[in-house]
């Protein structure tokens, strides 16, 4: 039996370290995973209603110029420099391209420092914060909300003179200034009727405009957005009230 | 320095503002009536203190019952005005919800006439809007009442008032078999009922000429059904011509110097127009249909009628000389009685479709029908002289009766008109100025 126990003991040895190290390797396989990220998809627009901000540094403005816009066949060759007053060349070392004289700083001249484009600098030297560029549609979407709880709550109060000839004709623009607390800041300007004020059914629907206005006040909105609703201006249609 | 001036100067020219305007669409609306207070008018003596409170109580019931105005309850009343001539205190109007607030006071003169003042407040907008004067008969103090409705009527809604007008109607009282027809006139809050027949004979369809002095209608004396005009003022009645056969369905021209009516000849019936200055009559229609129910536009150029001659009873227009004869009703069922709005944009109909009658409109060209009632048989409107309301008759279910109702052109405000008993065929005179 001793001649037997020692190779058996090796052999059950080696097996069991040979299953940690399989073990091991398929452990490893597993956590070095790409591990799975929830996804929503979603669908955008065709046309952004909102205004970008992007953090893509400015184009520079060369390519603005027309020679940007319709590139030449030809690379634009140096210009020849004639010399002032010896018509014999005299080799000289070219100047160095990139050299650029050193300019003082004058609070005097600061008309021509502003005046220098230097775009590409400006990126080297360091990252552009956000920007607001133009974008495409209305742009209105950020205020869409606000559209909606101003009409949700004119809406109730408004209640013009209904059954007249003309009621297509009988739009009404007021602009208030509200206070941060919704109330009227002051009188409610008229910016814009249908037809003549002095027409008995268009001063009529003013008045009920007007009416509308001030019982509908305070008007409840976001207070955090106060800078988009301090002015409003209510465009009453009835051509749709019968 | 300068430079940098400039410099700021440029870029706050360049800068874009904080935040423009929000511009809001409005275009859906809580038609609502107008809140409105209305204190017992101030009086001068306490003489006059019952005339005040009626006033103020005649012209609540009249904006009340326009459907476009809310009397506040006066228990609700905060201020009391003491003074016409003061501004009120318009904070505590506003507390009671009202947006409009009319003030005024009666006067007995030492000539003994009523001096009636009245003044309207834009609550809201803290000033005056209208205010009038009136001098008058202590006993016409319910006129001047209406008169005041129409100016605040006028004032907010941009319209003519109608409520000092008068409706003319057939009073009906007695049996189904022996059924007593009296022409009766009332105001138009069915105060003041005058009685001018004594039902010894059938009178039907009476209509008020322009100047709401004259009655035109048909009438059966001695058995020939005819059309007669009764002048109010003097109570005086006369045949309208002598013609062999029946007439009626008579209407006044909007100028007064004509009646278009229809008149009957060996079963075919066609419209004529009357001169009531010559009493010549002219012939306008000459197809072998029926054609009556004649109504002139408010310009006297087209005259609106019923007839049947394509098949089944539709409305028609032509030129008052009686060129240019087309139908212009073109939808389910039949149409007749039209008659032509005193504003001139719509005409209005019965019509009879699944077994109902109901009153519509539709403008001049046929377009935009809208059915405004829904009665189990209704008929015959007649326009308020704004063009804004109708009244027509109802008839009780059973055939046990008949009412005279009213309804705004929009459709809303039905409302049963205060006639003594039964009433059909109802007429609405023109503004009493």
């Amino acid at each position: 039996m001793h001649g037997l126990g020692l190779p058996a003991s090796l052999a059950l040895h080696c097996a069991i370290v040979a299953s940690f190290l399989f073990t091991w390797s398929h452990t490893l396989d597993i956590v070095d995973a790409t591990p799975v990220v929830p996804v929503d998809l979603v669908t955008l627009a065709d046309k952004t209603n909102v205004a970008p901000m992007t953090t893509e540094p400015p184009k520079p403005e060369e390519e603005q110029t027309p020679d940007a816009v319709e590139p030449q066949q030809k690379p634009p060759q140096p210009e020849e420099v004639a010399p002032a007053f010896d018509k014999t060349p005299i080799p000289k070392p070219p100047p160095k391209a990139q050299e650029k004289p050193k300019e003082k700083f004058d609070i005097n001249n600061i008309m021509a420092l502003l005046d220098k484009k230097k775009p590409a600098k400006t990126a080297e030297k360091g990252r552009n914060g956000p920007q607001t560029v133009k974008g495409i549609g209305a742009q209105d979407a950020m205020t869409a909300d606000l559209r909606s709880l101003l009409q949700s709550q004119i809406y109730k109060c408004w209640s013009p003179p209904v059954g007249s000839p003309r009621p297509d004709q009988l739009t009404v623009e007021f602009q208030l200034y509200l206070r941060l607390d919704g109330t009227i800041a002051q009188p409610p300007k008229l910016t814009a009727t249908g037809i003549s004020s002095g027409d008995p059914f268009m001063r009529a629907a003013v008045e009920a405009a007007r009416r509308a206005i001030y019982t509908c006040a305070p008007y409840r909105l976001p207070v955090e957005r106060y800078g988009q609703w301090q002015s409003v201006i209510f465009v009453f249609d009835p051509r749709d009230m019968f | 320095m300068r430079r940098i001036g400039l410099i700021l100067a440029a870029a706050m020219a360049f800068a874009v503002p904080a935040s423009a305007a929000l511009k809001v669409d409005v275009n859906q609306a809580n038609i609502q009536p107008l809140p409105i207070a209305i204190p017992d008018f101030v009086a001068a003596n306490p003489a006059d203190t019952a005339v005040g409170e009626n006033i103020a109580k005649v012209v609540s019931a009249d904006l009340d019952r326009s459907g476009l105005f809310k009397p506040l309850d006066p228990k609700s009343f905060v201020e009391k005005i003491a003074n016409i001539d003061s501004i009120p205190n318009f904070g505590s109007w506003r507390v009671i919800t009202a947006q409009g607030l009319v003030t005024g006071q009666a006067v007995t003169q030492p000539d003994g006439r009523l001096r009636v003042d009245f003044r309207l407040w834009d609550v809201y907008g803290e000033s005056q809007m209208t205010g009038k004067q009136y001098f008058t008969q202590p006993n016409n103090w319910r006129y001047v009442a209406h008169m005041i409705s129409d100016a605040i009527y006028e004032r907010i809604t941009g319209e003519k008032g109608y409520f000092n007008t008068r409706i003319v109607f057939i009073s009906e009282s007695g049996p189904a078999l022996a059924r007593k027809k009296l022409l009766a006139v009332i105001d138009q809050d069915g105060a003041n009922p005058l009685f001018l027949t004594t039902g010894s004979y059938i009178v039907l369809t009476p209509r008020f000429n322009p100047t709401a002095q004259m009655i035109a209608y048909m009438s059966y004396i001695g058995g020939k059904p005819r059309v007669y005009l009764f002048d109010l003022e003097s109570g005086r009645q006369e045949k309208l011509g002598d013609f062999p056969n029946m007439t009626f369905s008579p209407r006044f021209s909007p100028d007064g110097n004509k009646v278009a009516m229809s008149l009957e000849k060996g079963g075919n019936s066609d419209v004529y127009v009357m001169d009531l200055r010559t009493r010549t009559s002219q012939r306008l229609t000459f197809d072998p249909g029926i054609d009556t129910a004649p109504s002139f536009s408010p310009d006297g150029r087209q005259i609106t009628f019923e007839s049947d001659r394509g098949g089944t009873q539709q409305v028609y227009i032509m030129n008052a000389d009686g060129s240019n004869q087309h139908r212009i009703s073109f939808g389910d069922g039949r149409y007749g009685t039209p008659v032509w709005s005193p504003r001139g944009d719509l005409i209005a109909f019965t019509k009879q479709h699944s077994g109902t009658f109901s009153i519509g409109v539709m403008h001049a060209d046929g377009s935009g029908e809208r059915i405004l009632t829904n009665g189990w048989a209704d008929e015959g409107p007649t326009w308020a002289p704004n063009g804004r309301v109708l009244m027509f008759t109802r008839g009780v279910r059973g055939g046990r009766g008949s009412h005279i109702w009213s309804v705004d052109i929009t459709g809303r405000n039905e409302r049963r008109v205060a006639t003594p008993g039964d009433a059909s065929d109802p007429a609405w005179s023109p503004l009493i100025q």
